[in-house]
């Protein structure tokens, strides 16, 4: 079966890993789904959110009631999705895959206490999601991500001094400026290197 | 001088063995598939390659199924880490030597 090959020559061998360690690298996930998704939903519930206070709505929580499991549904099955056309996991996935657990869980237990964190639950959410966009956007070393997540914690220290009212708006800003640009500018770099 | 050179390790030193090994040092794992088309091989040559490197425990390889098709997926191990660094670095001196 083995094909009898030529033999090597050291520098050709040395060409050899050169040239398949960069191809290996240029493995790259478009992850840009994520940002966006999670991008769009928080800021259309939070938008509606503030919209339906100033229009003195009772249940004006409605819109994260909603939109937040239709977003966990989908970033399941899309990510199943993806693990199956998947032919080869690099260590950045790998990562990303634990930055993005680490992530929810510490998302869960904002959301879950707000009653114990009070005034002060959308702060909170800004300073996990600055977390979560300053790793990740280090992982894939793309700079509009990891400056999302600076902008998030800035915002998150800034909201501490306004109104709940306020701070509504102030999150909506700060996933438009962390998420929603910088996940359309990951897809769009992705698109230009398929094309 | 030849004599300082130390032996290239004959395992490593092939062309798939070695495009192999690099593919797999730059990932954490890699299909069948993948590695077929990186290193444009034949399933054939590349089934014996990789079946010489498991024997030396420079790859493990799993077999599995995906939706009733078999899937094969092959990462380094550590002692496979260590031969392709030592061969690199046997590479270098022989390089740096001419």
């Amino acid at each position: 079966m083995e094909k009898k090959e030529k033999q090597l020559t050291e520098t050709e061998s040395f060409e050899l890993i050169q040239k398949m360690i960069s191809s290996a690298k240029e493995e790259m996930e478009d992850d840009s789904f994520y940002y966006l998704i999670w991008g769009w939903l928080v800021f259309v519930a939070s938008i509606s959110q503030f919209v339906m206070i100033r229009m003195n709505v009772e249940m004006n929580f409605l819109g994260w009631l909603i939109l937040m499991p239709a977003g966990a549904l989908a970033t399941i099955l899309y990510s199943r999705r993806q693990e199956k056309k998947q032919r080869v996991k690099t260590y950045v996935d790998w990562i990303m895959k634990y930055v993005g657990i680490a992530f929810m869980v510490a998302l869960f237990i904002v959301l879950f206490f707000q009653f114990k964190l009070q005034l002060n639950a959308y702060p909170m959410i800004m300073m996990v999601y600055g977390m979560w966009l300053f790793v990740s956007g280090a992982s894939i070393k793309f700079k509009p991500i990891i400056i999302g997540g600076i902008i998030n914690w800035i915002l998150c220290i800034a909201s501490f001094f306004f109104a709940v009212e306020i701070q509504i708006l102030i999150l909506a800003s700060a996933v438009m400026l962390g998420y929603i640009i910088p996940g359309h500018m990951l897809k769009n770099k992705f698109e230009n290197l398929k094309s | 001088m030849n004599l300082m050179f130390k032996e290239l390790n004959p395992v490593l030193h092939s062309q798939l063995r070695l495009a192999i090994m690099s593919v797999l040092i730059s990932v954490k794992e890699a299909e069948f598939s993948y590695l077929k088309e990186k290193t444009n091989s034949t399933a054939g040559n590349l089934s014996v390659q990789l079946s010489k490197l498991a024997e030396e425990e420079y790859i493990s390889v799993t077999k599995s199924f995906r939706d009733n098709y078999p899937l094969t997926t092959c990462k380094v191990t550590a002692k496979g880490v260590k031969a392709f660094d030592e061969y690199v670095s046997n590479l270098k001196s022989y390089i740096s030597k001419k």
